[in-house]
């Protein structure tokens, strides 16, 4: 296997180097050395503006006339993170029943007045955030702002509403066990993070919604939207000029109030040793197979390092080792890919992948030889830190082809409170990571040896095939 | 926030601008330049330069519907693409533009086959001499057909096999499409799938991946002259076929309501069901495309009102019209709540529609739909890829690009009575077929499809 994977990348090297058979005429494009990647600036100058106001609200306008269009929003720096694990799913359901009514209008006449315009109302928590926000054309500003100071100002929580969506939310987890992959990421939730808020869906269990009740979802959106812990946000055809005094205007009033506290520590090691767990779904054909441990935090001071060596392990999509071991070599799925998940705490990483049921071993056992290789016998070389350097770099500029991109990034910034310059340094910061830097980010953030191996498939066949692996614990779904 | 004359002027302005002419709305798809090769190698360009990156699509003018002895081949196929060519090991193409930063993939339909790259400006050489390389010297061999005929059967088991969502409809076009080489799935039966050779690839890739059936969109940042000049250097050396076949089997009018019922380990029990409708392009696209928008778009919708708000029988409850070259189908789609009775959430599906036929819709409704279909024709015009994806389409489908300002036409166009005669004329219920995902029976364990 080894072997093999070297011997692609000689070849395209060789390809670069121009070693490769020709074509008449002039030489083609991968033979020759790549043109230094197009870096434009990330905002062009005048178009963004920062303020905030008195009472501790963050602004953050982007404006772009290209298209006629307009979205805004609030964005509170907490999310399904900061509440108590009893209340697991409060979030979720707080933010649907936002859109549920708000101000003179009930649910339908609210669903009506936007859709009207054709514009859309979304309210969404995150792990780490909660945001209202509006999108249209840019003829209906006025309306979208004012449907936005509604919601976020003047939510009905309505008990009625409440009762439909918490009915609503419920299904949605029973329909959950008909999809594989949602399941098993609950279960390796579970796995790693048993106790821990995050140990639970975001949208909870049919259990902690049973208990919850309406005065509940008031005070998760209420003790979270003070003005300190908050920013709006807007993006596309509108005048910042003429918005500031509205934004004061419309938010400025609210006042300062203590900010409720954010996720606890999630487990630094976990698990603290191997453990197999098999999710009993005997109708399956395919199994799902999730190997997990803990991760690293959004914050985390080396995690463009830690970003470079995921790449090259299985985030890079046809350039990682895993797909080209276990998909392009081997044939035995059709996607496997690892990750991060960049939370205020340390969120699982995970390599997630699927296979026919007879070739579970053989995944699973690839995935382990591939974490731990990367960490001992084939660290990321030079050749190789340069191919994903590139790719991340090249990705960047690709990621920020729309105005509505950049803005969510500059948001992402200021919720996890992280310099404001962060793109302008991003291509420097990717181009300075060392190897030494991405060696060490494998050392200290891959732990095949005690990684969780959660499969989710027909147990009877299963358990067998991976008992020599250590206990194997089955589970219902 | 602004003040309310200021804002009811520019309403008024902006309106008359959307409808007619492009002050504010400008369809940049007005500077398009269209080439053709001596190879008949169509090229469309859109030189855009707001932003440094660029849209590349090939579509390839077949799909699973050209499909005439293995079926699933077309996509099977699409994945050979990856596999190497004479001058470029297997997947070193993509990996060569993801290393760049560039997303590359393939997809295929029932209709078309679209190859798709998004790159920065400076890696627009580098794609072109890699696509016209493997249309010029693909390399299929027993080796790599091996390897990836087991991605794609994972791929089939991912997405059919395992999924109840994936097997009603996989059922539905089966019964809907009798006849027409629509009727078997893009991804194609296992069995053949499980049996194509080397040389079908090879055949279907003569056949179908000749010049002639090929359109190159690029849309983005580039210089025009030097961009066709390269093309021609490259895609110049394509082949031209004599004739592309095509299956001569079309839809056979449905007499009489069809039925089948899918077991499977579900807990929420699906409905899917299906009608005949116009194939794309047809007078009466816009408003079936209303009439989804009536049933199914957003909150206000009436199906989310009814099935999942009011009576909260269903989890989820949505109609559409899709639009294929040779055919349409309306379908309906709904999950029921646990415990709710799927012939149940059935009978209030359908009543929504009857009520249509019936009663017909008011002239807010039909006026929001509206509103939404344009709005998302404004959308679609964000990126550079969607941009494409647009032209790609419209070429292969109509063989030009509808301006914006003829789509905004006909979806005003759009009365209630319009809406309410093709629901009549199409929704009926003798020429439905419906198709019912339930879980097994206490005494079927497994699911008797299924070999192990």
């Amino acid at each position: 296997m080894k072997r093999e994977y070297k011997s692609v990348i000689a070849v395209a090297m060789l390809l670069f180097l121009g070693l490769g058979c020709g074509l008449s005429g002039p030489r083609p494009a991968w033979e020759v050395p790549p043109p230094p990647p197009v870096e434009n600036p990330i905002v062009s100058s005048g178009d963004l503006h920062r303020t905030t106001l008195p009472n501790g609200l963050k602004v953050i306008l982007l404006e772009d006339d290209r298209l006629p269009r307009v979205a805004l929003g609030i964005t509170l720096r907490r999310g399904a993170g900061s509440v108590d694990p009893s209340q697991a799913g409060v979030a979720e359901l707080a933010v649907e029943v936002m859109q549920r009514g708000a101000g003179d209008r009930d649910a339908l006449a609210l669903a009506k007045v936007v859709e009207d315009v054709g514009a859309s109302l979304s309210v969404a928590s995150g792990w780490d955030t909660t945001t209202v926000s509006l999108s249209g054309l840019s003829i209906d500003q006025e309306l979208l702002f004012e449907i936005l100071e509604d919601v976020a100002l003047r939510p009905r929580f309505d008990r009625k509403e409440f009762e439909k969506a918490r009915a609503e939310q419920q299904a949605a987890i029973v329909a959950a066990q008909d999809e594989p992959a949602t399941l098993i990421r609950w279960h390796v939730l579970r796995v790693l993070y048993e106790g821990h808020r995050y140990g639970q869906p975001r949208i909870g269990t049919e259990e902690t919604l049973s208990r919850l009740d309406v005065d509940q979802t008031r005070a998760y959106w209420v003790d979270r939207f003070v003005p300190g812990n908050a920013i709006f946000w807007a993006v596309g055809d509108f005048d910042a000029a003429e918005w500031i005094p509205e934004i004061q205007r419309a938010f400025g009033g609210m006042s300062q109030g203590p900010v409720v506290e954010n996720t606890p520590p999630a487990a630094t090691r976990s698990p603290s040793e191997r453990r197999i767990v098999v999710v009993d779904k005997p109708d399956l054909v395919q199994a799902r197979i999730i190997v997990a441990h803990e991760g690293i935090a959004r914050t985390e001071s080396t995690r463009i390092a830690v970003d470079l060596m995921n790449d090259a392990l299985g985030g890079s999509g046809f350039s990682s080792r895993l797909m080209k071991t276990i998909r392009s070599d081997e044939g035995l799925t059709y996607g496997v890919g690892s990750g991060f998940a960049l939370r205020s705490e340390p969120g699982p990483f995970s390599v997630s992948t699927f296979t026919r049921v007879s070739k579970v071993r053989r995944v699973v056992d690839l995935v382990l030889e591939e974490m731990d290789a990367i960490r001992n016998a084939r660290p990321v070389g030079e050749e190789e830190l340069a191919r994903f350097v590139s790719y991340n770099v090249g990705r960047f500029g690709l990621s920020l082809e729309t105005s509505d991109a950049v803005l969510s990034s500059l948001v992402d910034l200021d919720v996890y409170d992280l310099p404001e310059n962060s793109l302008d340094t991003y291509r420097s910061r990717v181009r300075a990571v060392t190897l030494e830097e991405v060696a060490s980010a494998a050392e200290l953030r891959l732990h095949p040896d005690r990684a969780a191996i959660v499969v989710l498939g027909p147990a009877a066949i299963l358990v067998p095939e991976l008992e020599d692996l250590g206990p194997v614990e089955v589970r219902q779904p | 926030m602004l003040l309310a004359v200021l804002f009811v002027l520019t309403f008024l302005e902006a309106i008359v601008a959307f409808a007619g002419s492009d002050d504010i709305v400008r369809d940049p798809v007005a500077g398009l330049v269209e080439t053709r090769l001596e190879n008949g190698l169509r090229v469309i360009l859109l030189e855009d330069h707001r932003t440094p990156v660029v849209a590349f699509q090939i579509w390839v003018d077949a799909g699973s519907s050209d499909e005439s002895f293995y079926t699933g081949i077309a996509h099977l196929f699409e994945h050979m693409m990856f596999k190497g060519s004479k001058n470029i090991p297997a997947e070193v193409h993509a990996q060569l533009i993801n290393e760049r930063g560039g997303r590359i993939n393939a997809y295929t339909n029932r209709d078309v086959t679209v190859y798709h790259e998004d790159v920065t400006a400076e890696s627009l050489p580098l794609v072109i001499d890699l696509e016209a390389e493997r249309f010029a010297y693909l390399d299929i061999s027993q080796e790599t057909l091996e390897s990836e005929r087991e991605v794609v059967l994972e791929e089939r088991r991912l997405r059919t096999e395992d999924s109840p969502e994936g097997r009603g409809f996989e059922a539905l076009a089966a019964l809907v499409w009798q006849a027409h080489p629509y009727r078997w799935p893009t991804i194609g039966w296992r069995s053949d799938v499980e049996a194509v050779t080397v040389a079908a690839c090879r055949d279907f890739f003569d056949t179908y991946y000749a010049a002639n059936n090929l359109t190159v969109v690029i849309v983005g940042d580039f210089e025009t002259a030097s961009t066709i000049d390269r093309i021609r250097r490259t895609f110049g050396r394509l082949r031209a076929a004599d004739e592309i076949p095509r299956n001569p089997t079309s839809v056979i009018p449905q007499r009489g309501e069809r039925r089948a019922e899918i077991l499977f380990d579900v807990k929420i029990p699906l409905l899917y069901a299906g009608w005949h409708t116009p194939a794309t392009g047809h007078p009466d696209g816009e408003a079936l495309d209303v009439a989804s928008q009536i049933l199914s778009g957003g909150r206000s919708s009436r199906l989310y009102r009814s099935l999942v708000y009011e009576k909260e029988k269903a989890l989820y409850a949505y109609g559409g019209y899709m639009e294929l070259s040779d055919a349409g189908m309306f379908y309906a789609i709904a999950g029921a709540r646990p415990g709710e009775s799927l012939d149940e959430v059935e009978a209030l599906f359908m009543a929504e529609i009857e009520r249509v036929a019936t009663d017909g819709v008011s002239e807010e409704e039909v006026a929001r739909a509206k509103r939404q279909m344009e709005v998302g024709l404004v959308s679609g015009l964000a990126t550079n890829h969607a941009l494409a994806s647009r032209i790609g389409r419209e070429i292969v489908a109509f063989g030009r690009v509808r301006p914006l300002e003829e789509r905004i036409d006909a979806i005003r166009s759009v009365t209630p009575e319009d809406v309410q005669r093709v629901v009549r004329t199409y929704l009926q219920p003798e020429s439905r077929s419906v198709i019912h995902v339930i879980a097994a029976r206490s005494d079927e364990n497994s699911n008797a499809e299924v070999a192990r």
